[in-house]
């Protein structure tokens, strides 16, 4: 088998042990690597109903077959667990060195057992493994325990560390890398909290098994280059991510005071240009050839890197125009560990629920400071606040009542990305179906939405293309694992992905091949899921309500008076069921899971949930 | 007749303008329009009038605002 390392490195905190077990070639082809190991291990290895904050649940650190080899983009982790935030399977990619170092100490996925007694830094080289204290640096952000890491290790290290969140299980703490980078939206930083795992440390040596060592090298350095030129000729990074937000603004489309509002007269201020303006700094993830990160003074003077979701979760969503402001605000997520946009979503809810009499509360939106010292709050659980506002929008909405769910901006539980769906209704359709809760990450179709069909539309038309987005981004670049932003952003073409599969591996597959793949993964994440809830039925899969409510409507601007329509929405969903084999609750059938390969998964998740 | 044209992301540097108020002579299609910035004609684009989207063959009107941006497909 070539392509991967055959290992998978398994380590278990409570007894410091470790071992290192092989997988064989089904298991990597049927799966691939990244999310795809890691959907399957969870799957096998934890029991449903467990506590997603105990010993019981477990950390998946998991890589691609093309993770850590030179080609575009391709240094990225998949870290995944039982999420502490929606309950069932969670997980997320970030930039780090990890992608390669832990390939080249001969692993392609680490999976984390049990608890430490006491916080501890997980070493490994090669085929070692130690369990060292990190209590200097518990109750430290991310930046210090990076700045303590290095010190120690250098540059070339991978590394996953959290901070204040994740220590304190914030169900929305992520885990951090050296390279400043974020992931794990779900509470993945949390786990790693929960097991007194402050940091995971990784150096390799080997050789990365390869198919065609020498093809590949060519090829990926040749392309690295190409799409560098690429990116410098169409200009995409001069703005990044964040020239979406001007679009946005213009369509109808931006997330404003808690989604209530899609657009603003002052959004210009924290728009793609005034970001390029104010750029002191970009910073990328290993391998990257189109570096996103745009960095920028923020109002206290530190560095604070940003990109469209924060600053439309973190501004607009909280009526804050003030780039500085926003950069504050995103500087201490990245500190404590926050994912930036839960944040965003749980501070605006909390704004919202105050100005409707759901709850007391001093927090104002456009009240940068008040969030600023709110965050502080939830970072460290601080209070009846900060223990309310660490639990996330649902947990907060269900304590407050008044039907303040309604406008709670989350789906299955992890809040919404920053495209506000009120009269987008094949967007919200990603949102509402998308794997493991509300995340753009997995199908964005606004843009094609907008211009290839009418606005109006909930028909098949949007589930197919739901679905297409799906196999692509949700499948195969979080199989691979690698970033698809050359892909997105630069019009790199998809056949470049199993042309590198095949290097590495020597295989001879298609993009047909990769679709399987990614089929498979969304049917075994929706096990995942009854799995955990067994009466969950088709509305888990709607987003908020506030976007069916007519009061909520603009009053002006190009979607005036439209909101969504909960029965045309309901019967788009049905498309997506229907083209994706899944019964009238989502549900997989039995005969699809059959297709896939998943029969004895089929029949162990009859004990919870029927299948038809 | 009075267009304003808004350009977003990367199109700003390659137009040389953010946005501007272009005065036309007569009426223009929104494919016209777009043929008089200096873009790349080649990546494909959405044009919106007013926030909505148009085809190339869309007559614009004296007033419209008028936003041009490549594809993009989120972060």
């Amino acid at each position: 088998m070539k392509g991967w390392t055959g290992n998978i490195l398994r380590v278990n905190l409570t007894n410091k042990t470790y071992k290192k077990e092989s997988f064989n070639e089904e298991f990597a082809t049927t799966w691939i690597g990244g999310r795809g190991f890691a959907v399957k291990i969870l799957y096998d290895e934890l029991k449903p109903g467990i506590d997603p904050l105990g010993p019981e649940n477990k950390l998946v650190v998991a890589l691609g077959p093309i993770s850590g080899i030179p080609a575009p983009n391709t240094g990225k982790a998949v870290v995944a667990a039982k999420s502490p935030l929606t309950g069932f399977y969670g997980d997320g990619n970030l930039g780090s060195r990890i992608s390669e170092q832990l390939r080249k100490a001969g692993y392609d996925a680490l999976i984390v057992e049990g608890k430490a007694v006491k916080p501890t830094l997980l070493y490994i080289e090669d085929d070692k493994v130690e369990f060292l204290s990190a209590e200097e640096v518990w109750g430290k952000g991310t930046y210090a325990t990076n700045d303590w890491i290095y010190a120690k290790y250098g540059k070339g290290a991978g590394v996953l560390n959290i901070g204040q969140g994740g220590e304190n299980l914030v169900r929305y703490a992520v885990v951090r890398s050296l390279e400043g980078r974020a992931g794990g939206r779900p509470g993945m930083g949390a786990v790693m909290g929960s097991k007194l795992l402050k940091a995971i440390v990784v150096k390799g040596t080997k050789p990365i098994p390869q198919a065609n060592p020498e093809a590949m090298r060519a090829l990926g350095i040749g392309d690295l280059k190409t799409v560098h030129e690429m990116d410098k000729k169409s200009g995409w990074t001069k703005q990044s991510t964040n020239a979406v937000l001007a679009w946005c603004n213009e369509v109808a489309g931006l997330p404003v005071q808690n989604f209530r509002k899609t657009s603003h007269t002052e959004a210009w201020k924290i728009d793609g240009e005034r970001l390029n303006d104010a750029r002191v700094a970009t910073y990328g993830c290993p391998s990257c050839t189109m570096k996103c990160g745009i960095t920028i003074h923020d109002k206290e003077g530190r560095e604070s890197e940003l990109d469209y979701e924060n600053v439309g979760l973190l501004g607009s969503n909280l009526n804050i125009f003030e780039l500085n402001q926003v950069g504050s605000l995103n500087y201490l997520c990245d500190e404590y560990g926050l994912d930036t946009m839960s944040a965003g979503c749980t501070l605006s809810f909390y704004a919202d629920a105050i100005e409707h009499g759901a709850t007391e509360g001093d927090f104002k939106f456009g009240d940068a400071e008040r969030a600023k010292e709110l965050l502080r709050l939830a970072a460290h659980r601080e209070g009846k606040v900060g223990n309310l506002l660490a639990e996330g929008s649902l947990r907060m909405a269900r304590e407050f009542g008044h039907n303040s769910e309604a406008y709670a901006m989350q789906v299955k539980g992890l809040e919404v990305a920053a495209y506000n769906c009120k009269f987008i209704p094949g967007q919200a359709l990603s949102f509402g179906v998308a794997a493991i809760g509300a995340h753009h990450r997995e199908a964005w179709i606004i843009s094609f939405e907008l211009k290839n069909t009418t606005r109006e539309s909930f028909g098949p038309e949007k589930a197919a293309k739901v679905i297409e987005l799906q196999r692509i981004r949700g499948g195969m670049f979080e199989t691979l694992v690698s970033c698809r932003f050359p892909w997105i952003e630069e019009g790199w073409s998809l056949e470049n992905y199993p042309k590198y599969f095949n290097t590495v591996t020597g295989l001879n597959w298609t993009l047909d091949d990769m679709w399987k793949v990614a089929d498979r993964i969304y049917a075994m994440i929706k096990l995942h899921y009854i799995r955990e809830f067994p009466q969950a039925t088709r509305k888990g899969d709607y987003p908020p309500a506030v976007w069916f409510d007519p009061s909520n409507s603009d009053t002006e601007g190009p979607i005036a008076g439209k909101c969504l329509d909960l029965d045309k929405y309901d019967k788009m969903l049905q498309h997506y069921y229907d083209q994706r084999g899944y019964d009238n609750r989502g549900i997989p059938t039995r005969s699809l899971l059959g297709k896939l390969g998943l029969s004895k998964e089929a029949s162990a998740v009859e004990k919870y949930a029927k299948l038809n | 007749m009075k267009i304003i044209v808004k350009l977003i992301g990367p199109l700003i540097y390659e137009g040389g303008f953010s946005e501007k108020v272009l005065a036309l002579p007569g009426p223009v299609t929104a494919g016209k329009l777009s043929a008089l910035v200096n873009i790349d004609k080649k990546r494909p684009t959405i044009i919106t009038r007013n926030g909505k989207a148009v085809t190339p063959d869309d007559m614009l009107e004296n007033g419209d605002r008028v936003v041009i941006s490549h594809i993009y497909s989120g972060g």
